[in-house]
């Protein structure tokens, strides 16, 4: 080994020492085995033992085929050696074949939209719920989302005391869903630090409506809850200076029945791109 | 099952064919050239080199001495199977869409396109089989305008004078072949294009696939559909696998739309339906685009497909492909 080259380093010829020496040998099962020392990328050391067996395949063909075998190659070929070319033959990935009875294609295959959901679910997010119809779809593909879902009042929840507490805004999740504070149960919602002007009018039922657009005026809000029932009185808080909305509203109704199912309805629900927040307006606390 | 991957076109495949004995395999492709492998191990045998355009079909005889290929350079040429070389050509005034050898391997059949005020029409040339192959005559022994829709792929029917056609609008039909007469049509056997149309070993039904999203198998001397096999793509080509009671469909979405579909949306999968019962039985994928033809090997063995993606997929059926029993003991010996 030595005498092939003159080392320039007298580190190498310790190496040369060391490495182990490969082995390759054939046992009487005919399984080659082929040992081998290699330094890989991270300098370490790896021994390699790769075992081989050959089989010989025999396969007994018609003579022409046997001829054709022998065949000179042609075309772009020719002159090639026997054997397949790997610039234009390689072996492909294992691909299964299962044949069994029934029709695969009745099947559905899951939609983009199903792979999501089951993801989500997956994930510990919860189901997926439209916000509009409590349906097992995206509040974006509801089929009600450009009516108000369910007005004909049917359904109307009876609703108890007078001076029931403001009832617990949408149910928080019961998986590991974040809830904001403002959301959680005893929480008195978002916004409740906002003044509610105009002092008490508890004898209304009010709902207070957060979330909405800067834009949103008055009349908006009339025709949006006047679908409900008769809608009373109708405040926006606005900012003094400007006149802009600050994002809040206050709706006073005539029946407490109608002001709920308002909420029901409107809590959620989308609005000038919003998704707004219905809850009963509070009482100011005594100061 | 592993298969072996073709790399020798360099654009979308068009036909793929195996000889009598199944361990040739020949494609062609719009890349000009015809290529022909050994089936058992992917080795390149050689190249079919000359045509100036895309190569839209071809055929060879039962004794893979003649290879016959039709082109869009408005050609037909016989090849000698072993050499490589080019034997004959014909002119036409435009594409040739469909080549077919006779049982016989004496007459070859031939669609060329209605196109530049041409009709479409039908050639029948005999094939001089004496000496070296290329003294043959230039005038075919038959030629023809079938009326109406016009055909675009052909064969010989079970007897020799038959020719059976698929049309573009979903007709079959059976033509005389010495005087162009229609002989028996199926004006409905598909409602969109017929893609491809594949006969059974001894010629007495046939598969077509058709754009329509089915594939149907047709009594050859009635012209009755016997099966119908209904999916969910458009279907590029069928084939009977001999031996075994099944029909591979391939198809996928339409060439322009591929890139805007997702691998699993395309649906370029072979397909493995039971001839008889009409049900899917198993799907092989691979493909990375529609795939455009199917053959399967005369001994039942293999099939190959060949794909829009240029690739063409040689596939040996494991042991459990002839084990498998899907239906136990209803199943039907072929």
């Amino acid at each position: 080994m030595a005498s092939t080259a003159p080392k320039t380093s007298w580190a190498d010829e310790i190496d040369e020492l060391e490495q182990p020496k490969g082995e390759d040998y054939v046992d009487e099962n005919g399984i080659r085995t082929i040992v081998e020392t290699v330094i890989n990328d991270e300098g370490k050391t790896v021994k390699i033992t790769r075992k081989i067996k050959r089989i010989l395949q025999k396969q007994v063909v018609d003579h022409t085929v046997a001829e054709r075998k022998t065949w000179a190659k042609f075309g772009q070929e020719k002159g090639s050696k026997p054997g397949p070319d790997r610039a234009t033959t390689t072996i492909g990935e294992s691909v299964m074949l299962k044949l069994s009875a029934g029709n695969k294609q009745s099947e559905p295959e899951p939609s983009a939209e199903q792979t999501l959901k089951s993801n989500l679910v997956r994930a510990g997010a919860g189901k997926v719920a439209c916000r509009l119809c409590k349906g097992d779809h995206f509040t974006a593909k509801c089929p009600y989302k450009d009516s108000l879902p369910g007005l004909d009042g049917t359904d109307t929840p009876p609703f108890g005391g007078d001076d029931a507490a403001a009832p617990e805004p949408a149910a928080p999740a019961a998986g590991g869903k974040y809830v904001p504070p403002s959301m959680r149960n005893g929480a008195r919602g978002p916004g409740e630090s906002m003044g509610r002007p105009g002092g008490s009018r508890d004898d209304l039922p009010t709902l207070r409506v957060t979330n909405i657009s800067e834009d949103t005026q008055e009349n908006d809000l009339r025709d949006l809850f006047g679908a409900f029932g008769r809608v009373a009185r109708v405040y926006v808080g606005r900012d003094r200076e400007t006149g802009a909305g600050k994002g809040f509203a206050f709706v006073s109704f005539e029946d407490k029945a109608v002001a709920q199912r308002a909420m029901e309805k409107t809590h959620g629900r989308g609005y000038d791109n919003l998704i707004l927040s219905v809850q009963w307006s509070q009482p100011r606390e005594q100061r | 099952m592993r298969p072996i991957l073709l790399q020798g076109h360099e654009r979308s495949l068009t036909q793929i064919k195996f000889n009598r004995e199944g361990d040739l395999l020949f494609s062609c492709s719009k890349d000009h050239v015809i290529n022909v492998w050994f089936a058992d191990n992917g080795e390149r045998l050689g190249t079919y080199n000359g045509h100036n355009g895309t190569v839209w079909t071809i055929d060879v005889d039962s004794l893979s001495r003649f290879l016959v290929s039709g082109s869009a350079d408005n050609t037909m040429r016989l090849w000698s199977v072993q050499t490589g070389k080019c034997l004959y050509s014909w002119e036409f005034p435009t594409a040739v869409k469909r080549v077919a050898f006779s049982e016989d391997d004496d007459q070859i059949v031939c669609i060329t396109e209605q196109r530049m005020g041409h009709q479409g029409a039908i050639r029948v040339f005999d094939i001089d089989r004496e000496g070296d192959g290329t003294d043959q005559s230039k005038e075919p022994v038959s030629f023809f305008n079938p009326t109406s829709s016009k055909a675009v792929v052909c064969a010989f029917a079970h007897t020799p004078n038959l020719i059976l056609t698929g049309h573009e609008s979903g007709k079959v039909a059976l033509f005389d072949a010495s005087t162009g007469e229609e002989v028996q049509a199926n004006e409905r056997a598909h409602m969109d294009v017929i893609t491809d149309l594949q006969l059974s070993p001894d010629r007495s039904y046939f598969i077509t696939s058709s754009r329509d999203k089915t594939a149907r198998l047709h009594d050859t001397r009635t012209l009755m559909v016997l099966k119908t096999y209904t999916t969910e793509t458009p279907l590029n080509s069928a084939a009977i696998a001999p031996t075994k009671p099944y029909v591979l469909l391939g198809g996928g979405q339409d060439a322009m739309s591929v890139t805007t579909t997702s691998l699993r949306q395309g649906k370029f999968e072979t397909r493995f339906w039971h001839k008889i019962y009409e049900e899917e039985v198993g799907r092989v994928k691979g493909h990375f685009g529609p795939v455009n033809t199917i053959a399967v090997s005369p001994k039942g063995d293999c099939y190959a497909s060949g794909g829009e993606d240029g690739f063409v997929r040689v596939h040996h059926f494991d042991e459990s492909y002839f084990r498998a029993k899907p239906y136990g003991d209803l199943e039907i010996e072929d």
